[in-house]
């Protein structure tokens, strides 16, 4: 018996790119509503940046134009004649650069917009091809970074353009060639996220993303720092020739990466015959490489390869790991409650095993060891002069130059401490009301979540100043009082700290990478912090400094310090924590 | 403290007290002034359509929010005042499974061992029993996040019962569930019932109602407009006698019901 279907629904049948622009439409209308809906000053915040960004646009045209008129000059071309060829070389590497930015980035927002977005199952359920959701898709992916490309190479390419008096069609081709490269990007980094998400779960790629772009992000910031040695007077012209010859000789490779950047500058130049080579190539296997992305996306996609993942996908919990028979835990069911040590437990799993955690833990180590390694590279001496000082002066600027590691330390404390302490109470997230119904008291709970921020905090604190002081060769009886110092000034950081990530907790998050306090208290501790902590430092060690100063005992400056200092950092540690203890049971109400 | 013959079988005691309470939200009532007692050895079900205050009259016996006005009790307990010792005999089961997902369900279980204090040895005995009896055994040692619906919905429900509390409160329990699983769920509240433990039940479906529970009571728009056994709420009606008639006849939904018959 054979079944006549009945009348569609549908009206009409629209064509694809109808699809595509329908569902640009939706995504530009949740922007649209969310921008009018959003409070006056992240409106005035978003028009400011536009305007910020427009002028960015403006000023990168100018300049590169400027530049490249400098560059091109007779004046110039009298000392370096070959700098033609390095400028025409430009357009080729802004060209290759665009390519590998589009597919290293657009590889993250993929992930999350093919796998991790939940609304794929909606619109493959829709009555719109495959083909209009993955190129929407693609678009969306690609869109925010292909803006910030664009808007920074396409004023530095018509700024070279118009220096060399190029014709009107490079410039007509420019962004139109960006617009293939980008989406043939898009496309391969699709096939390389099907690919990935196929031996690895999408959540745990997305973690692993996450912990190397934090980890990365933060070397490259760091990287002027650490490279406050290279100096430019030590370049010489035969570097500079050299590293010139290797750009040059990329852009005359015959690599298909050379072929959009070389196309327009023939283009641009009326050389018409290797312009129509190298752009209608471009173009057109850019255009190959996006069509045979989308096609075989859509395949994997639709018959499910590419979410299912080969071998086990659970995750085994190592059996020694289990807070049973981890050794080294049994230390603390002698020392700590029942309910304080399984928080601590709990809290040292999860976060261990939650690489996006991890990557804001790990993020005070590389500021740590790279301020350290800064500090050490400015030698092992105090500045002492030209001699004219009597020699306790000079004593007493060298304790001041050792007592200074412990502001090393002291950094590295408060930017891990700042994490744990303060993003103690949020990390619980929505799953907190484990806690809330538990029958464990207000002190239990701020017991555990100060011992999971301070001992960590400790630790690395004490490591840095060990570190630094054996390498500095430190007197002993410094480093004896500093260490003890620097266990209380951190006490009192976490307690500080903790008070304000109770007052500020926000258990509303999805992304652990993205927890933030509530009602100012991240900004707030930051301040009061950094006044505590220089109020500690003066109480700490003012006292042994100014008694050497005036020849007196030093250790007599130290106990007055420690009596000082101690007394400060413990009311830190309690006094706040004591005025939290209430709400507690509030958190998430 | 009242006591009350649940059953014929044994004196019952007010496990569950609540007298007089509100939650105010700005300028709405989210609960307006529920009174209500729970016994022991009683499955109490807990109607509302949505938004009617369920959750949050739930969310205020457990502890998790601070009434405006009026007490609960649990086991005799103010949850306000001595709520470590309310909390110690209560079990909750939420709506969403909201658990540690990095944990394996054997950790979660251990945790909520050392949060109620309970004797290690007899922790580890309860959890073999625990995975046992939800069928979670061979996924016990895996992380939840790797866990379907319903099985991070039987771990919490582990969860609340690995310390044998006297009350147990769920918030749609069987949510999400296959019918074995949502079957187990049954048994094991009647049981726990039959064993002495008061259940208070919130559940949309009414047929789990009507076969479970030996007392309902029904709220809207945050008041408590009807409780009793099925028994009393037919005779509360106007000759209904399925409790779905009786649900929407109470709460305003017969209205659109007539309207579904005209789509029809």
């Amino acid at each position: 018996m054979s079944l006549t279907a009945f009348p569609s629904v549908l009206k009409h049948e629209f064509s694809l790119w109808h699809h595509v622009l329908k569902l640009l439409r939706l995504r530009w209308t949740l922007f649209y509503s969310g921008f009018k809906r959003a409070s006056k000053r992240r409106k005035i915040f978003t028009v400011a940046g536009l305007i910020f960004v427009i002028a960015i646009f403006a000023g990168i045209f100018i300049g590169s134009m400027l530049l490249m008129n400098l560059i091109r000059s007779p004046a110039l071309a009298e000392i370096a004649p070959d700098l033609d060829g390095f400028v025409e070389a430009i357009p080729v590497l802004v060209f290759a650069g665009s390519f590998l930015a589009i597919l290293l980035t657009s590889f993250g927002l993929l992930l999350q917009a093919l796998y991790l977005s939940g609304d794929m199952d909606f619109l493959l359920s829709a009555p719109i091809p495959i083909r209009a959701v993955f190129i929407s898709k693609l678009i969306q992916a690609i869109l925010p970074n292909f803006t910030l490309i664009a808007l920074s190479g396409i004023p530095l390419l018509y700024g070279i353009g118009a220096s060399g008096g190029y014709n009107i069609l490079y410039y007509l081709f420019v962004p139109v060639v960006l617009a293939f490269i980008a989406m043939a990007a898009a496309g391969i980094s699709s096939i390389l996220v099907m690919g990935i998400v196929h031996l690895v779960p999408a959540r745990r790629v997305a973690e692993v993303l996450a912990f190397l772009g934090a980890t990365i992000s933060i070397l490259c910031s760091q990287i002027n720092a650490l490279s406050r040695g290279f100096d430019v007077e030590q370049v010489t012209p035969e570097m500079l020739a050299d590293n010139s010859n290797v750009i040059l000789s990329l852009a005359n490779s015959w690599s298909p990466i050379s072929w959009a950047g070389r196309g327009l500058v023939e283009l641009g130049n009326g050389n018409w015959l290797p312009a129509i080579l190298f752009t209608s190539l471009t173009i057109g296997l850019a255009g190959l490489a996006f069509y045979f992305s989308l096609t075989t996306a859509e395949k994997l996609y639709y018959s499910g390869w590419a979410s299912v993942q080969l071998g086990t996908r659970r995750k085994k919990t190592s059996k020694h790991e289990t807070l049973e028979k981890n050794q080294r835990l049994r230390l603390f069911e002698k020392i700590l409650p029942a309910p304080v040590r399984a928080i601590v437990v709990k809290d040292i799993l999860v976060t261990r095993r939650d690489l996006r955690n991890m990557s804001q833990v790990v993020t005070p180590m590389i500021f740590g060891l790279i301020y350290a390694v800064m500090m050490l590279r400015g030698g092992d001496d105090a500045p002492l002069g030209r001699g004219e000082a009597p020699p306790f002066v000079l004593e007493v600027i060298k304790s001041a130059w050792i007592y200074g590691s412990v502001g090393i330390s002291l950094f590295v404390g408060w930017s891990l401490n700042s994490r744990l302490a303060l993003l103690g109470f949020s990390l619980e997230g929505k799953s907190y009301w484990l806690l809330k119904t538990s029958p464990v008291s207000a002190g239990k709970l701020l017991l555990s979540k100060f011992l999971i921020a301070y001992v960590p905090t400790i630790l690395m604190g004490m490591l840095f100043l060990l570190g630094i002081t054996l390498v500095r060769k430190a007197p002993y009886s410094i480093v004896l009082y500093a260490l003890p110092a620097i266990a209380l000034i951190l006490a009192g950081l976490t307690g500080i700290n903790l008070a304000f990530g109770v007052k500020g907790a926000n258990l509303d998050w999805e992304n652990a990478q993205k927890i933030s306090t509530r009602k100012g208290s991240g900004c707030l501790s930051a301040i009061v912090t950094v006044i505590y902590l220089g109020f500690s430092l003066v109480l700490f060690f003012a006292p042994p400094l100014v008694l050497s100063f005036f020849q007196l005992s030093e250790l007599m400056g130290q106990l007055i310090g420690m009596i000082l200092g101690g007394i400060f950092s413990l009311a830190a540690a309690i006094l706040p924590i004591l005025w939290v203890k209430p709400l507690v049971y509030r958190i998430g109400e | 403290m009242d006591n009350k013959i649940i059953g014929n079988i044994q004196p019952a005691l007010p496990y569950i007290e609540i007298d007089h309470l509100s939650k105010v939200y700005g300028e709405k009532f989210a609960v307006d002034d529920v009174s209500s007692v729970v016994y022991s050895g009683e499955i109490f079900g807990f109607l509302g359509p949505n938004g009617a205050g369920k959750t949050t009259t739930i969310k205020m016996i457990v502890g998790l929010l601070q009434p405006t006005s009026g007490t609960v009790r649990v086991t005799g307990y103010d949850v306000r005042t001595e709520q470590l010792k309310a909390k110690a005999s209560c079990g909750f089961v939420p709506d969403t499974p909201n658990l540690y997902t990095k944990l394996s369900a054997r950790e979660l279980l251990h945790f909520v061992g050392d949060l109620y204090d309970i004797d290690r040895i007899q922790v580890n005995r309860r959890i073999d029993e625990l995975l046992r009896l939800f069928d979670l055994v061979e996924a016990g040692d895996d992380q939840i996040d790797s866990y379907s619906h319903g099985m991070q919905q039987k771990t919490s429900l582990a969860a609340a019962l690995m310390h044998d509390p006297k009350v147990l409160v769920l918030d749609e329990p069987t949510v999400g569930l296959d019918p074995k699983s949502a079957r187990l769920i049954k048994d094991i509240l009647r049981q726990l019932a039959s064993r002495g433990a008061a259940i208070f039940l919130s559940t949309h479906i009414l047929e789990i109602a009507e076969r479970m529970c030996d007392r309902i009571g029904i709220i809207n728009k945050g008041k408590l407009i009807a409780v009793g056994t099925m028994e009393e709420l037919r005779a509360m009606g106007k000759g209904e006698t399925s409790l779905e008639d009786i649900f929407l006849s109470l709460t305003g939904g017969a209205e659109a019901a007539e309207i579904a018959d005209v789509l029809k």
